[in-house]
């Protein structure tokens, strides 16, 4: 340590000192054209850094098929596939009674794509219609168990209920459950992409 | 170390700036509620000092991540390391809130600090996010269960819901995607900016001074001709007239600080970090509960259904969030003492509370579905059978008794004494509102045993 005394300076702003030493003339034309070229060219680094940073990290935002979360299949989280995945024979499902099944699918997400157990709901309403649910609350994606007390599809979250056709019975749920596209070959039934809204 | 000392400043002549930051005078009154903002900062490099070092053996993909985890508690010092990382985020996001909570009572986020403000805005946004995001990487089933459930929160926004929850999935789905954008997100984006917020956050705090105090009279008599600036200058540089040296208040912080860390350090200790199982997309029976902290949001999803829900939901939470960021312009004037803000501190007790109340509500109310009512003392057979019957048909999803359940239905607890026999069998079996399912599927037998044990609730 020093043995002189260094004076306490004042760290907070004196504002009125900002403005102070701005040169003038012909030297405060070339230093203001400076200083322009200076951002000009800085913004321009930057828009052309950010372009490709922003936007590969926004892409899956902007890229979004679906302008809306209540129309849309988003709000299962369940990994998808783009084949048709078989789910067992229509003999399997007794009628009016929804079987929760678990079925190995080729999913595609991102980089991996490999074969993964996916859960679904299969309720055989006729002797020859099955109907294949995602098992997940159209509210916010909790997960539905059925309850055979109550004959419908209970989600633990908000209280939301869904009878054994999908529709909603109670609770915030804005929309029926979410349905896969089915297909009967001879007796065995299999599922594809989610039905979109509407459909 | 004197001749350390001078060596480095006949290089970096550092000692002045340190001796002007240290000596400077602040305003008087600098008690331990100011502490509150150091604290914040020293979790925050507790957080970012854990983080890094669990992000040496971490691995952000649904392969992995849980593997990896368990790896880090079998590591030595591992479970400490999260586990102090995991407890002191939930602190962290209470100190913040309480630190907040202090400079609007006291006023300090009026002119000149209404910048420091906002920039503080920000970073409680940038804390709630490391929650959010941080939650995921161990992808365990609270994990991936809170992620589902948030990512749809945030697509219910008006208009722009789809784009947000993809973008903060990385596409329709829930899975690899996703944990390593949220990884990216967790150690990348948030700390950078947290970086520069709390550069310019602090720069704010050293260059306008510590905000005194709040004073129902000034120390200068109010001189009309004065500018705004001049008249505080003058005020200010009384109150540093009256006040201490900066580094009086130093040992404070540095006791709340080691107080902190003790109990953070006990916790990882003796608790560790929690775990659940591993991230089971095709779980039928797991209840998505997510942490103390966002509890009170999750509750008010029970209050609004229907269409209007994603508007009345993100209406609230948009505009909280404005009201919030544009404080020191909503709530300006020269009176900066509590007592001479009545509206402004009634505001300010009325949204606590409803945080308090709505987080005790969601922790009292959740995990419904899976609430097991226990059996009590003296209960006949067909009673306890009953009771069975309640608990395997998840009654308690919505109906409580004794404190356990949901609230969306009435609670049971006076069951027996507020309706008959008949009543119930009728709104169990066709019940004439339409939030309750109709139980007409339930045996005979058993809706028998269930009246009797409802019956028996008196």
């Amino acid at each position: 340590m020093t043995e002189q005394e260094t004076p306490v300076t004042e760290l907070e702003a004196p504002v009125a000192e900002l403005d102070q030493q701005v040169p003038t003339g012909s030297e405060s034309s070339r230093r203001k054209f400076m200083i322009r070229v200076m951002t000009i060219l800085g913004g321009a680094i930057a828009a052309v850094l950010a372009i490709p940073v922003v936007g590969f990290i926004t892409a899956p935002g902007w890229q979004s098929k679906t302008p809306h979360k209540l129309l849309s299949t988003s709000v299962a989280p369940t990994l998808r596939s783009n084949e048709w995945t078989s789910i067992g024979k229509v003999a399997d499902f007794e009628v009016g009674v929804p079987k929760y099944v678990v079925v190995d699918r080729n999913i595609v997400d991102g980089w991996v794509v490999e074969s993964a157990p996916i859960g679904i709901q299969v309720v055989r309403m006729t002797d020859a219609d099955v109907v294949v649910f995602d098992p997940h609350c159209t509210h916010l994606g909790c997960p539905l168990t059925w309850s055979t007390g109550a004959e419908a599809f209970v989600c633990p979250c908000h209280g939301g209920s869904f009878k054994s056709t999908g529709e909603v019975v109670s609770g915030p749920p804005p929309r029926p459950m979410l349905r896969y596209e089915t297909k009967t070959e001879g007796d065995e039934v299999f599922i594809g992409t989610f039905v979109a809204e509407g459909a | 170390m004197h001749r350390v000392q001078r060596w480095i400043d006949e290089r970096l002549n550092v000692t002045p700036i340190v001796r002007a930051f240290l000596d400077r005078k602040v305003p008087g009154n600098i008690g331990w509620a100011h502490t509150l903002g150091s604290a914040t900062l020293f979790l925050l490099i507790v957080q970012v000092a854990t983080g890094i070092a669990l992000s040496m053996s971490y691995v952000p993909s649904p392969d992995h991540a849980y593997d990896s985890i368990l790896f880090i508690d079998q590591t030595p010092f591992g479970s400490v390391v999260r586990g102090v990382h995991h407890w002191s985020a939930g602190l962290l996001v209470l100190l913040i809130g309480l630190h907040t909570l202090r400079v609007f009572i006291w006023g300090a986020h009026r002119y000149p600090r209404e910048l420091t403000w906002l920039v503080g805005a920000g970073l409680f946004f940038i804390v709630l996010g490391f929650a959010f995001t941080g939650y995921l990487l161990p992808w365990d089933q609270k994990a991936y269960w809170a992620t589902v459930v948030g990512t749809n929160v945030a697509g219910s926004a008006p208009v722009i819901g789809g784009s947000i929850l993809e973008f903060l999935r990385g596409g329709e789905q829930l899975g690899a995607v996703t944990l390593a954008r949220f990884y990216g997100i967790h150690v990348w984006v948030l700390p950078a900016s947290l970086l520069i917020l709390v550069g310019i956050h602090l720069f704010g705090v050293i260059r306008q001074g510590i905000a005194a105090s709040p004073r129902r009279r000034p120390l200068v008599a109010p001189d009309p001709g004065l500018s705004r600036r001049a008249a505080y200058d003058l005020e200010y540089a009384a109150e540093k007239q009256a006040g201490d040296p900066f580094w009086t208040s130093l040992v404070k912080d540095a006791i709340v600080a080691a107080v902190l860390l003790a109990f953070v350090v006990f916790l990882a200790v003796a608790q560790g970090a929690p775990l659940d199982g591993q991230a089971n997309p095709n779980s039928t029976d797991y209840v998505p509960r997510p942490e103390w902290y966002f509890l009170d949001m999750f509750q008010l999803l029970w209050y609004f259904t229907g269409g209007l829900e994603p508007l009345l939901i993100f209406g609230i939470f948009t505009v909280g969030a404005v009201i919030f960021i544009l404080v020191p312009f909503l709530d300006r004037g020269q009176a900066r003492h509590p007592r001479q803000r009545p509206i402004a501190m009634g505001l300010t007790a009325v949204v606590v509370a409803g945080i308090i109340g709505l987080t005790w509500l969601g922790a009292a109310g959740t995990p419904a579905g899976v609430v097991k009512i226990p059996a009590t003392a003296g209960m006949t057979q067909a009673q306890l059978d009953g009771l069975a019957v309640f608990n395997a048909q998840g009654c308690t999803a919505c109906h409580e008794i004794n404190g356990l359940g949901g609230h969306t239905g009435p609670g049971l607890s006076k069951a027996g004494f507020r309706w008959s026999r008949e009543d119930m069998k009728t709104q169990i079996q066709t019940p004439k509102d339409q939030k309750m399912p109709a139980y007409d599927g339930l045996p005979p037998a058993e809706l028998d045993t269930l009246l009797t044990y409802l019956e028996s609730l008196k």
